[in-house]
């Protein structure tokens, strides 16, 4: 019981943090590799909101949301724009952004171990004769409902379905009249935005760290090339593959090789399936 | 009238005595302190503070009187990054060279401070002739017996804080008296993937089962882990009284906080636990820190009487930082520049083979009580009274405060259980 509901939390804690890489290069093809800085900053713009502005919390958050998705949409507008296109560029221009933003805020003294946010409800309780706290079992609400949310978005409103078509196919969807780099700067905002729901719904777990924006870097990585690049679907399907793959290795095998699971799925997958589960790189090759 | 001119020349040559004399410890070149340090980390930037409100009283007095000649001390800071996941130990190595190439440093003193770095910058050291105190991290027992297997190669090296042995030591004399007073016999240890928290999981597992302890499992967690849950279910599956803790990660942090989420009912016992080494531990945790312990391996890092100077240092760093001393490394680092000061006083010289030799016979009365050296491993002497030697510290968070529970000559107060360990 123990292995279904950590296995559970575990996967949606990686969708969280894999959705927002997984819509950017969807829709736009471009790596993200500031997204986990992204993730780090929105944790520290929340708590500055909240401790050294004194704002409500929840008001943190939302302000926090919507000012890592300006700072996601600036950063395509200004910087990313230029080298698109240029895959190599791409991935350097983004990830020389995150580790400004990571460094830049260890350099203005966001280091230690004391920087966090408090959780939505305290307390715990047992499932079967496991105790899980509140907070955990929220993430898995909140983890629910933004896949679900994301479903509606993409499939119901103008921007959702604008994005979806630029994630099908850029050509078709520019002949439709759908304008490419306004759709990336949107889709680069709303995966911003993304990467602040999932700092604010997980880093009261614990705390807020400069180091974490490279492992959620890396898991965000891990779960997209297992999903199969751009798939939304496939990113969530890889969190539950990875995230119960990691528990079961816990349990079974120790946890100094939980890390591993993760790097071991992006080899494995790169050597059976390189287009991942879901997506459609490569696949012409693969068939072939 | 007579009184009055006697007074005006006392007070005119006095002024020019002390203008004289402060004139030529500015003159003369200023001795520097080289210290290579990770110090984005908590061990790191402990370190840098101590060692600044020491270079500052010190100069504040006037300096060091190197053979007759007042010098003012300078301290020189180089970022090792060795304790960030990653870097590999020649970077640290870099730092350590460049200090001593680029910026003149007389002294190496705090780091480097992860252990793998701090043994490789020995060699280093030694071809330099560079008298190093570490005062920092590095809680290898290998460091100083190096010095005592090559004593002549490795002479330049002392360390002044506590060592992996002496920790271990002081955690089971804690765990004997848990035993007696509470029948405690299971014991789990959960360690981060590096190299000291290994080997001191491995030790404290084989020195537990030869004491007669049941250790109920080993679980060594990757840096940078962030979900601890199973090893803590298995730590209540298996009636565990006691989750040993060897975890110089900021995410050990969340592990405790799950711990009293979860509220497991062992009592969790740290070392190199660096978030509880904290004061905004608390606050960090809201609260859900609360009966951790930790040693923080010397007294003066967290509030006790160990001699008059603990809590003298305690107070003027807190008023210098505006924040407690938070890490292992704070008192021993500001105790470096006055046993430098001292050694540098009575060699009358910054010869280096002068140095060791004054380092060698230090015996002074600092902040974490008598500082000796071992002569032939030059590893500070530890005791359990201040009045003998360097006396450690354990630190229990209780109500909000971080209270010493030992060594008892220094104790403010007894280790408490958490209230759902109480109805066993």
């Amino acid at each position: 019981m123990q292995i279904l509901i950590y296995g559970t939390i575990n996967s949606i804690s990686l969708a969280l943090f894999a959705i927002g890489f997984a819509m950017v290069y969807g829709v736009s093809r471009l790596p993200n590799f500031a997204h986990g800085a992204l993730y780090v900053l929105s944790g520290f713009i929340t708590w500055s909101f909240l401790n050294a502005v004194g704002m409500n919390y929840l008001l943190s958050i939302v302000l926090s949301m919507l000012a890592t998705g300006i700072i996601g949409a600036l950063i395509y507008q200004f910087v990313l724009i230029r080298v698109r296109g240029m895959e190599i560029s791409e991935i350097m221009a983004s990830y020389a952004l995150g580790l400004a933003i990571l460094e830049g805020l260890r350099w203005r003294g966001f280091r230690g171990m004391t920087y966090t946010l408090p959780s939505f409800i305290e307390g715990s309780t047992e499932i079967a004769g496991v105790s899980v706290d509140y907070q955990r079992l929220l993430v898995v609400g909140i983890g629910a409902a933004v896949v679900a949310l994301l479903w509606l978005f993409t499939h119901y409103t103008r921007i959702g379905l604008a994005l979806r078509g630029m994630a099908q196919d850029e050509r078709a969807a520019m002949m439709l009249g759908i304008d490419s780099d306004r759709m990336a700067v949107v889709a680069m905002g709303f995966g911003s935005m993304l990467a602040a729901l999932a700092a604010v719904v997980l880093l009261p777990l614990g705390n807020i760290v400069v180091e974490a924006g490279y492992n959620v870097l890396i898991l965000a990585i891990a779960v997209c090339i297992v999903g199969g690049l751009g798939s939304w679907v496939g990113a969530v399907l890889a969190a539950f593959l990875i995230g119960f793959a990691q528990i079961l290795t816990v349990v079974y095998l120790g946890a100094h090789y939980q890390m591993v699971v993760a790097l071991l799925a992006i080899i494995l997958t790169l050597i059976l399936k390189p287009s991942g589960l879901f997506g459609q790189q490569k696949e012409l090759e693969e068939r072939v | 009238m007579r009184a009055n001119k006697a007074s005006f020349w006392l007070v005119l040559f006095t002024v020019l005595i002390m203008t004289l004399s402060a004139g030529t410890a500015l003159a003369a070149k200023p001795i520097i302190l080289g210290a290579p340090l990770s110090t984005a980390y908590l061990y790191g930037w402990d370190a840098e503070r101590g060692f600044t409100l020491a270079v500052e009283e010190i100069n504040a007095a006037g300096g060091v009187n190197v053979g007759g000649t007042k010098r003012l001390l300078k301290l020189e800071v180089i970022d090792t990054r060795d304790l960030e996941p990653g870097v590999p130990v020649s970077d640290a190595l870099l730092a350590v060279e460049k200090l001593i190439l680029d910026k003149k440093a007389d002294f190496i003193v705090g780091g480097p401070v992860r252990s793998e770095a701090a043994l490789a910058a020995m060699p280093l050291l030694s071809k330099y002739k560079k008298v190093s105190i570490l005062s920092t991290g590095v809680l290898t027992p290998k460091y100083h017996a190096m010095v005592a297997e090559q004593y002549d190669k490795f002479k330049y090296c002392f360390r002044i804080h506590g060592e992996a042995k002496n920790l271990v030591g002081e955690m089971f004399a804690n765990f004997t008296e848990l035993k007696e007073k509470h029948g405690f016999n299971n014991l789990f240890i959960i360690a981060q993937d590096v190299s000291h928290a290994r080997g001191a999981a491995a030790v404290m597992k084989s020195v537990a089962e030869k004491k007669g302890w049941n250790v109920t499992g080993v679980e060594i967690y990757p840096t940078g882990a962030t979900d601890f849950s199973m090893g803590l279910l298995k730590a209540k599956e298996t009636q565990t009284e006691i989750i040993n803790i060897w975890m110089d990660m900021p995410e050990s942090a969340i592990l405790l906080k799950q711990w009293y989420e979860m509220k497991i009912p062992a009592l969790p016992f740290g070392s190199t636990l660096a978030a509880a080494e904290q004061p905004g531990f608390w606050k960090a945790t809201d609260g859900k820190g609360e009966y951790t312990l930790c040693n923080v391996v010397n007294a003066g890092n967290a509030p006790s009487d160990a001699t008059e100077w603990t809590m003298k240092f305690y107070n003027a760093y807190t008023n210098r930082w505006k924040v407690e001393p938070e890490g292992l490394g704070t008192s021993s680092s500001y105790m470096v520049v006055y046993v430098l000061r001292d050694a540098i006083e009575r060699a009358g010289s910054l010869d280096p083979d002068k140095m060791v030799q004054a380092l060698e016979q230090t015996d002074i009365m600092g902040v974490y009580g008598r500082l000796r050296f071992d002569p032939k491993s030059h590893q500070v002497i530890p005791a359990q009274d201040p009045k003998e030697g360097a006396v450690g510290s354990i630190l229990q968070w209780q109500a909000g405060k971080r209270v010493v529970v030992y060594p008892k000559s220094i104790a403010k107060g007894n280790i408490e259980l958490p209230p759902w360990m109480m109805k066993k």
